[in-house]
């Protein structure tokens, strides 16, 4: 289980790059599905893997969008890139 | 998110050495302006239909009347089509772009999609006017001057008639394709079109599978089309939309599919994100494949450079070109430029790039 201050940051910035309204950090379900249940689409996947990639210095690459489906499993590989550099 | 195409892009670093970060990219006013400006667009998800198997005039090389699709049903009725618009909204489809053969011969159907989705691109032969009240982007095809016209799509004066339906028609985008044979003569459209004040944007001729013909481009048509398109954009400046990224994307000797990696379904077998899970073609008879759906359905993907499919295979790839500033440039001028060819209302910014930059990964 990733550590919850990953997953608050990485739900911040859902919220901020995707202008979603009336959530919070705190009150973002992490385990929510991004494409299924959210909507986002590409596009808006892309955007937030850039501002990602620049908040922790990690490379994320294109063939790792599929595994970025919710908060979770977002924090979790972000982690994993930590430990390895 | 075509997974089996993705890339790993090389980080391109600065002077201290350390990778270019995006949030330094954008800290440029002029790309923060654009890049604030293009993704509010980011909601369009778009599909294409075949209107009718119908169509007033025959081209040669023309990719509708290729493959099983001409051969499917007609169904013109408009309570099916609005059924069927609607259900597409509801699975999240925000643009239609009508298509094959001719959607003006049935204007009916045009309006019901229309009235049920109101973002969308109509793909026609200018011969007739469709109504105003279909308020989509009205794309008008040009294949040369109209000694070509009448020799390779058998229609006499056509370009005038065009000028005649839509002539200061905020709709229309005239849509000039260079084929092998007609390079020079948008020198002779433009002096027309430009009197007009029309906009024109470009495309290049892409095969049919199997087409031989003597359409299809070699080496040295393309890059005499590079040459030609440049010209172009620097002569009529007000008239075309278009950015030199955008003639580098088609008119490179590789296809847009080599280049980036086409992301409709018919090359994409991913359905996680993207494209690949919500682009559907339906055909006349409101059925679709997806394993033959993309922008334009049995063109040879090896020769693929139409500008249909690379307002959204170049568009899809913001990743790749958020390397530096001058790539990035040269994606928001493209996106910048398939916005105002496709969206109404949508008004085309001066170019970031003035001159021409490779594609990620490769050689102009």
């Amino acid at each position: 289980m990733p550590d919850k201050k990953t997953i608050l940051r990485v739900a911040e910035i859902l919220i901020d790059e995707l202008k979603l309204e009336d959530i919070t950090p705190e009150t973002f379900n992490p385990d929510l599905d991004l494409v299924d249940e959210l909507g986002i689409d590409s596009m808006d996947l892309t955007t937030v893997v850039l501002v990602l990639q620049d908040e922790y210095g990690i490379t994320i690459d294109e063939e790792d969008y599929p595994k970025l489906s919710n908060v979770t499993l977002i924090a979790e590989y972000i982690e994993e890139k930590l430990k390895e550099k | 998110m075509n997974v089996k195409h993705a890339k790993t892009i090389a980080a391109k670093k600065n002077e201290d050495g350390n990778k270019i970060k995006f949030s330094d990219i954008i800290k440029d006013p002029a790309i923060r302006e654009r890049w604030e400006k293009v993704r509010k667009f980011f909601f369009l998800r778009e599909s294409t239909y075949d209107m009718t198997n119908r169509c007033n005039i025959r081209c040669d090389g023309c990719y509708y009347y290729e493959g099983e699709k001409q051969f499917a049903k007609e169904n013109g009725t408009p309570e099916q089509w609005r059924s069927l618009v609607k259900s597409e909204r509801e699975r999240g489809i925000t643009y239609v772009v009508l298509a094959g053969a001719e959607p003006s011969l049935v204007p009916r159907l045009c309006q019901v999609c229309f009235e049920e989705i109101p973002l969308g691109c109509i793909a026609s032969n200018g011969f007739k006017r469709i109504p105003e009240s279909v308020g989509y982007k009205i794309h008008i095809s040009v294949w040369g001057n109209d000694e070509t016209s009448l020799r390779v799509r058998n229609a006499k004066h056509l370009l005038e008639k065009q000028i005649r339906n839509y002539a200061g028609d905020p709709r229309a985008v005239f849509v000039y394709t260079f084929t092998r044979e007609n390079i020079n003569e948008i020198y002779d459209i433009m002096e027309v079109l430009s009197k007009q004040d029309g906009k024109i944007t470009f495309n290049t001729f892409s095969a049919p599978v199997g087409y031989t013909g003597k359409l299809r481009h070699d080496r040295q048509s393309l890059s005499l089309t590079r040459k030609t398109m440049m010209d172009i954009l620097i002569k009529y400046p007000d008239n075309v939309l278009f950015s030199p990224y955008n003639v580098v994307a088609h008119t490179h000797s590789s296809s847009l599919h080599e280049l980036y990696g086409c992301s409709y379904p018919r090359m994409n077998p991913s359905t996680d994100i993207g494209l690949g899970r919500s682009f559907r073609q339906y055909r006349t008879d409101l059925s679709w494949d997806r394993s033959a759906s993309c922008c334009v359905p049995d063109t040879d993907c090896a020769d693929c450079r139409h500008y249909a499919a690379g307002s959204a295979v170049v568009t899809a790839r913001l990743y790749r070109h958020a390397t530096d500033a001058e790539s990035f440039k040269a994606w928001l001028d493209y996106v910048d430029t398939y916005l105002a060819v496709w969206v109404m209302g949508y008004e085309k910014g001066e170019s970031l790039l003035d001159h021409m930059t490779p594609p990620p990964e490769f050689a102009l």
